[in-house]
């Protein structure tokens, strides 16, 4: 087992000629698959691992430069993909690793074939010309909330965002591998990601993109999956599912798997 | 310097890809990993690799053993990397030395080891001249295990035969070179791993070996990610071999969960009684529920269960029978996981019902003890379920879960779950809403709609302090039931919302002293909602109340002059400005855009509104009706089309007229005296009713499934459930919920409901001015009429009648003859030649009686 596949805990399972990439999003780690990997392990090889500052990885190998920005995560991917020697892959990635996706397969286009977004936004600040849901204020006191007291900020977070309320099984599955992460890499991660602006770099993802969002999500307003659409450079399909909160897979396995099968199996016709 | 000598092999790496990558190989690998191997593996493997040193340079016990479960050979690599590298910047015995790996040699043929043990010496003797040998004994299982697949008592003997054959040789080896030798420098070491069982086996089956070979364990903890959190077994697991983790698993987790399970069961029975009827009942749907899913994952990939899997990848299906004999700890793992998710479940609901029945709660308080002892029972049974039928899988036991709960619940029901009898206050409220109760739909209502329409009856006017509360409580609520009376389950929520807020009780009041109230009324009677606001606006701050529609389709009639090319944040502020003591109704807000919604959640939070010029005015003591509708699109048309035809028909020229007639055909004459009989209720459906019934009937059901959803007393999870995710579009966003004092459900307007009671009301009022013999017929459109003109107008049907019917029947009374009043009929009509009503009024101001 190389450095790489052991800092990012990268697993792989199941077998097939196609290989997969599931990627977690904020405030989760490779468990948010969990509902999804056994459809899979009889068709494909998936690969899942942990993004760097996830709660299951290292705290000292967290380069607070490095992942100042999105770029750095999506090294961290080619990474991966180089180390176990992956020739191409379907990129399924959920929120921040959509973009993430996106990025990797800018720089290596020949790396993935296919990027599967879920509940992906470009930019969460408002704009002039741009909804992404979020003042600048709201985003100000979020981090403040967090730097303050960490663990009620995520008693308080993990059902806004799940949808639910805290007894739910989604709730606490998020607010545990939440509460994993290290405050301070916590907050670091968050700023990147709502500083983060990737909206000038979709026209560069060439590649298909399948975009699957949420009916309701605190997180990504159900416009952004349109603008996704028409911003990006390669070819696009949309679905919006009948499910609330931003951690779908998690918290409605029963209708977003079928979907993310669909979307994983199939291309979009010509 | 490692070398390979002869036929033995080097270091033995578990993967060819393994090979430590050099330096900048992978372009876009994380700086920091690069420096990895050399000191950022984590403090915790140098310690080791250190403690295993300091083992080395002992004169005594100096050949480790390190027994470790997770990574066994992890801590050897590396130790004999930084020696071959000579990294650790030795003096003495170890500052030259060289590995030799012979596990893969020994495991080519077991029965040769003896034999190549003896070559081994050889080897030593020629080479330990320049310096010290350690000699890589890998995994020590070869020593106590028989190759898989011989099996037989015979095989074993042979192999316990060459066990014992090679200690002794092994010892031999140890005795030569590694002792006080010749020049009492250490030459050689031996070094090795064994997971804890095989070590305790070497220790049973080599009792000389540990002395002989001069071994010292050293035990390594697993490297579990976080400590105290959640040690993720399956993390470590996957890198050992298959045989290897599940052996040590059987032998180290069994036990733990077993316990657990006890602490759990105990629980459980402590905790078990409180639920009430109805609670438990969507408790099981619940359980049922998520049996479904877990069932669905199982059975969807049965064969998918593969040893490769990590186990949280195998906790979310069902393993194969066929899988191996460790299913067992698996097994109980999973029990245990689906055991927590029932019992999840189970505190959710158990929460939900203290806080919906609190009455319940106190009935069983006192007969908690009874069902302990039965419930105690059957957990038994649950355990020992769980302990005789390993390969059931959890789907079996959290059915004995639910059944236990049914005999629970079986034991309650005989205590009235509805609440106290003899509350004095409740009788005054059932006077008031008796119209409900004599509806035949209330029968057939839903079990959850019907516990929770029953709620603010038992719940509120025990809450209110004084008797001046329950009093303005009181006066609100008859307000709002003259005024909308067909809404009666409503009409006692806002009263009892409004009357909990002025108290400062309201949900979202922590703290802070605010006056602002916030209310949220879903559903599709935009009438009642509206006549509600009046009549609050009215009896609160005796005004009417300020109506914004919030919608992009305003209607052009209420829209005020003085508010135009203002936003309506503006016009909502300066209302406020104006009169911090109003009432201001909020329409459509879930038709509002996205830069209201937000205005006005944050004005929700903060108690302060912002105007688009940045400047805040206080909210004071204003209170906000928030509407909106929320329902399935479809049944929403059909009501809108409902309230055309309603404005079509009132706004028509139509004057009402009492006419006597003499009674005719004997069927008729049933008929009325059927209408007489008010205790009996009648469903009109072939009535002849212009308006659509059976369109209104058929949407009913609709609207009630979604309302149920909707309604956030009931439960917010059922819109993440599995039915009712496709009506989750219905669903009332979170945000707004959470942030009103009390959100309010209307049910769809029950037309033959309303069409009744207004027949029923002029129909009791006749008796009461004229004679208990002569009936009075309405004819249905004259219903319709009036059922428009109270739609639209402001008066309500009380007055109405009072106003103008009352004045009719006194007229009439005087032209009716005294005599043979059974068999004249008074039909109270529409009279189309009389003059057009005036400008204003929506209902008709007069009737022309016609002996």
């Amino acid at each position: 087992m190389g450095v790489v596949e052991e800092a990012h805990n990268v697993k792989l399972v199941g077998s097939g000629d196609q290989t997969i990439v599931l990627a977690h999003g904020f405030g989760t780690d490779q468990s948010v698959w969990k509902h999804l990997v056994p459809h899979l392990v009889d068709d494909y090889r998936v690969i899942l691992f942990d993004n760097m500052g996830a709660g299951t990885t290292n705290p000292d190998y967290f380069d607070f430069e490095r992942y100042s920005t999105l770029e750095g995560y999506a090294y961290d991917v080619i990474a991966i993909l180089e180390e176990l020697r992956v020739k191409s892959c379907i990129f399924v990635g959920h929120s921040v690793s959509a973009m993430i996706g996106a990025i990797a397969s800018i720089t290596r286009p020949d790396l993935v074939t296919k990027l599967v977004t879920v509940s992906a936004s470009p930019r969460y600040l408002n704009d002039a010309n741009y909804y992404g849901g979020f003042e600048k204020e709201d985003i100000q006191q979020l981090f403040e909330a967090m730097q303050s007291n960490y663990k009620a900020w995520c008693d308080g977070f993990a059902p806004l965002v799940v949808g639910g309320d805290m007894e739910s099984v989604a709730v606490q599955e998020f607010s545990r591998t939440l509460f994993n992460m290290r405050p301070d890499i916590a907050l670091s991660v968050a700023q990147t990601i709502f500083q983060s602006d990737m909206r000038h770099l979709l026209c560069h993802v060439t590649i298909p993109c399948h975009i699957i969002q949420s009916m309701k999500d605190l997180a990504v307003p159900i416009v952004i999956s349109e603008y996704l659409h028409q911003n990006f450079g390669g070819k696009s399909i949309v679905e919006v599912m009948q499910t609330d909160g931003h951690l779908p897979q998690l918290s409605s396995p029963d209708v977003v798997i079928p979907i993310l099968l669909k979307h994983i199996r199939y291309s979009i016709a010509t | 310097m490692l070398s390979s000598p002869g036929q033995l092999s080097t270091l033995s790496m578990p993967k060819p890809s393994a090979v430590v990558p050099l330096p900048n190989r992978n372009m876009y690998l994380n700086p920091r990993l690069q420096q990895g191997d050399t000191g950022q593996i984590g403090n915790q493997r140098n310690e080791e690799v250190k403690k295993v040193m300091d083992i080395l340079v002992r004169a005594k016990k100096r050949n480790p053993v390190l027994v470790e479960d997770s990574e066994p050979g992890a801590v050897v690599k590396e130790l004999l990397r930084k020696l071959e590298n000579k990294e650790l910047g030795l003096e003495g015995p170890l500052s030259n030395v060289q590995a030799i790996s012979v596990e893969k040699d020994f495991l080519l043929d077991r029965n040769q080891i003896p034999t190549k043990i003896k070559e081994l010496g050889g080897i030593i003797q020629s080479r330990i001249k320049s310096g010290g040998i350690i000699l890589d004994l890998g995994d020590l299982k070869w020593l106590v295990e028989q190759p898989v697949g011989f099996g037989g008592v015979q095989q074993q003997q042979v192999v316990s035969e060459m066990g014992r054959a090679a200690v002794v040789e092994m010892a031999k080896l140890v005795a030569r070179y590694g002792g006080e030798g010749s020049n009492g420098d250490h030459k050689l070491w031996l070094i090795g791993t064994a997971t804890c069982e095989t070590y305790l086996r070497c220790q049973v089956y080599h009792s000389t070996m540990e002395n002989d070979w001069d071994l010292q364990a050293v035990p390594i903890a697993s490297r579990s990610p976080l400590p105290g959190m959640f040690p993720r077994l399956g993390t470590e697991r996957i890198l050992s071999t298959p045989i290897d983790s599940l052996t040590s698993l059987k032998s180290v987790s069994i036990r733990q969960p077993v316990l657990t399970q006890c602490c759990s069961e105990n629980l459980d029975t402590a905790q078990r009684t409180t639920f009430c009827p109805s609670c438990s009942e969507n408790y099981k749907k619940e359980v049922a529920k998520l049996e479904a899913i877990e069932k669905s994952f199982s059975e969807a990939k049965p064969e998918a269960t593969r040893p490769s899997l990590p186990q949280w990848l195998q906790n979310a299906k069902l393993y194969s029978r066929d899988a191996f004999a460790t299913d067992e700890s698996q097994d109980k793992d999973q029990s245990m996981l689906s055991k927590q998710k029932t019992q999840e479940l189970q505190k959710k609901w158990r929460d939900t019902c203290l806080h919906l029945h609190p009455d319940f709660h106190r009935n069983i308080c006192s007969d908690r003890t009874a069902p302990t002892a039965t419930l105690s029972m059957t957990s038994l049974k649950n355990q020992t379920l769980l302990a005789h039928q390993p390969f059931q899988p959890k789907l079996q036991t959290s059915k004995p879960l639910g059944e236990s709960l049914q005999l629970n619940t079986n034991q309650v029901t005989s205590h009235p779950a509805g609440g106290p009898p003899g509350s004095p206050v409740r009788t005054d409220l059932v006077l008031g809403r008796k119209g409900t109760e004599s509806t035949p739909k209330k029968t057939t209502e839903d079990h959850i709609q019907d516990s929770i329409s029953s709620e603010p009856q038992t719940k509120f006017p025990d809450k209110f302090a004084s008797a001046l509360d329950s009093d303005s409580y009181k006066k609100l609520l008859k307000g709002l039931m003259a005024e909308a009376w067909w809404q009666a389950e409503a009409a006692s929520a806002v009263a009892s919302a409004i009357t909990q807020c002025r108290l400062g009780n309201g949900k979202r009041r922590g703290a802070g002293s605010r006056g602002d109230i916030w209310l949220l009324f879903t559903g599709p009677d935009k009438v009642a909602k509206k006549k509600m606001a009046s009549v609050l606006a009215e009896q609160i701050c005796g005004a009417s109340p300020m109506l914004t529609c919030l919608s992009s389709r305003r209607d052009d009639e209420e829209s005020d002059v003085n508010f135009r090319g203002k936003t309506v944040i503006d016009r909502i502020a300066e209302a406020v400005r104006r009169n911090p003591f109003s009432v201001i109704m909020l329409e459509d807000i879930d038709e509002a855009d996205m830069l209201v919604h937000g205005c006005i959640k944050r004005a929700m939070e903060r108690g302060r509104l912002t105007d688009t010029h940045g400047r805040e005015v206080s909210l004071g003591n204003t209170i906000f009706i928030l509407t909106g509708d929320w329902s399935t699109a479809n049944p929403k048309d059909a009501h809108l089309v409902d309230e055309k035809k309603l404005a079509t028909i009132a706004s028509g020229n139509c004057q009402l007229g009492l006419v006597v007639k003499e009674k005719s055909a004997k069927r008729q004459g049933n008929w009325f005296s059927d209408e007489d009989r008010a205790t009996k209720p009648r469903i009109e459906v072939g009535s002849g009713l212009l308006l659509d019934l059976n369109l209104a009937a058929d949407n009913e059901d609709e609207i009630d499934i979604s309302n149920n959803s909707s309604d956030l007393t009931i439960d917010h999870e059922d819109v993440l459930g599995l039915e009712n995710t496709h009506l989750s579009i219905t669903s009332v966003p979170h945000e707004l919920v959470s942030n009103v004092d009390d959100s309010i459900a209307f049910k769809p307007v029950d037309l033959t409901f309303v069409c009744r009671e207004i027949k029923k009301t002029i129909s009791v009022k006749f008796s009461m001015v004229i004679d208990d013999n002569v009936p009075i017929k309405v004819e249905d459109d004259v219903i319709e009429t009036i059922l428009g003109g109270l739609w639209h107008d402001r008066t309500s049907l009380q007055e109405w009648i009072e106003k103008v019917l009352v004045p009719g029947f006194y007229e009439l009374k005087t032209c009716l003859p005294s005599v043979g009043g059974s068999s004249k009929v008074v039909w109270l009509v529409i009279d189309s030649e009389s003059s057009p009503r005036g400008n204003g009024d929506w209902l008709p101001s007069r009737i022309t009686v016609k002996g």
